[in-house]
């Protein structure tokens, strides 16, 4: 099963596909405190969904599971996988912990 | 085949076309003239393969059934990992006054003409997110516009085909990806032989131009929409024969 270390490993190369796209004055800070969703967020909409995408593949590639980061049990947690890297990474484990 | 007016050989080299439905009737037809003119097709339908081209790629999915779409998409990433064009063309028709339409019909329709096509959208859509280029066409219908008696839930999903089509298109605009539809007039096909064929001549009878389409009606406008110049044309649809 994937460990914390490369699960954070694929949400910040997916992050770093979105600065690829994205111009040098337009780069995002990123770390595992980036706020991926929210009022201080740093992406738009259409930003995030591509991260999604990218980590939902990264992840069923790397583990060879499915899991969907937009069901309605991700839009109910307490505390919304998408808060920062560490809370995504946290409910990712938390899906790939079940599913094993 | 010959090749349509104004129409190049190379028209579509270098591209990559998903067409559902891709065995027969319009799908077939599409998936023909792309391949001749340079492209390579991916195919999916629940049947085998009846287009034999080097180019072309089947897979069989039931466009009806959301993890058969996922399970060819995945079977198609190992082939290829860029789709430029979808062509949503996989349907199933059955017509019958409501009042009598069987359930599992009605459910039938729903879940092949339009969530089908949300489907291979959704999944097609992440692919063409990363090339930053791509074409959806959706092949909705003339029943949309004349609403005849016993097409209730198949006019009703291709009218959903056009609002999908129009809302992926405001998504989809920042990845160059346009989204439009064609709303095709009846021509020969398996799908239109099992209707009565008194009340085919009545609607060909009421249209602008009264009669069949041919293939080429049809992949006139499949060409405009899948070409570099209509990156501006998203979001529209565009009827066959002068229905509106």
């Amino acid at each position: 099963m994937l460990n914390q270390d490369a699960v954070h490993a694929i949400i910040l190369q997916a992050l770093n596909n979105i600065n690829d796209e994205r111009g040098p004055d337009e780069q995002l800070v990123i770390n595992l405190d980036t706020r991926l969703f929210g009022a201080d967020a740093v992406l738009d909409s259409l930003s995030l969904v591509s991260v999604i995408v990218d980590v939902e593949a990264a992840i069923s590639d790397a583990s060879g599971r499915d899991i969907s980061l937009t069901d309605d049990r991700a839009m109910s947690q307490a505390v919304s996988p998408f808060t920062d890297v560490n809370a995504l990474t946290a409910y990712i484990l938390l899906l790939l912990s079940e599913a094993a | 085949m010959t090749l349509p007016a104004g129409g190049a050989a190379s028209a579509y080299a270098g591209k990559l076309a998903l067409i559902t439905g891709a065995r027969r009737g319009v799908g077939r037809i599409i998936a023909e003239h792309i391949l001749q003119h340079g492209g390579r097709v991916a195919g999916f339908a629940r049947g085998e393969s009846t287009i034999d081209h080097p180019d072309y790629f089947h897979f069989q999915v039931d466009i009806g059934d959301p993890a058969s779409v996922q399970q060819g998409f995945a079977a198609l990433r190992k082939v290829t990992d860029a789709v430029h064009i979808v062509v949503n063309n996989a349907a199933v028709l059955t017509s019958q006054y409501a009042m009598i339409m069987p359930p599992a019909a009605a459910q039938a329709m729903l879940n092949t003409n339009l969530m089908g096509a949300f489907m291979v959208s959704r999944e097609a859509s992440k692919m063409m997110r990363k090339s930053k280029w791509g074409r959806i066409i959706n092949i909705g219908s003339m029943a949309v516009s004349l609403e005849p008696i016993g097409d209730s839930m198949y006019a009703a999903t291709k009218a959903g085909l056009a609002s999908l089509a129009n809302v992926m298109a405001k998504e989809l605009a920042p990845l160059n990806v346009t989204c439009n539809t064609l709303g095709i007039t009846a021509i020969h096909t398996d799908m239109l032989s099992q209707l009565p064929q008194d009340k085919i001549a009545q609607v060909i009878a009421g249209l602008t131009i009264p009669r069949f389409a041919e293939a080429d009606d049809i992949l006139n406008v499949i060409d405009f929409l899948a070409s570099e110049r209509s990156a501006y044309i998203t979001a529209q649809t565009i009827y066959l024969g002068g229905v509106n």
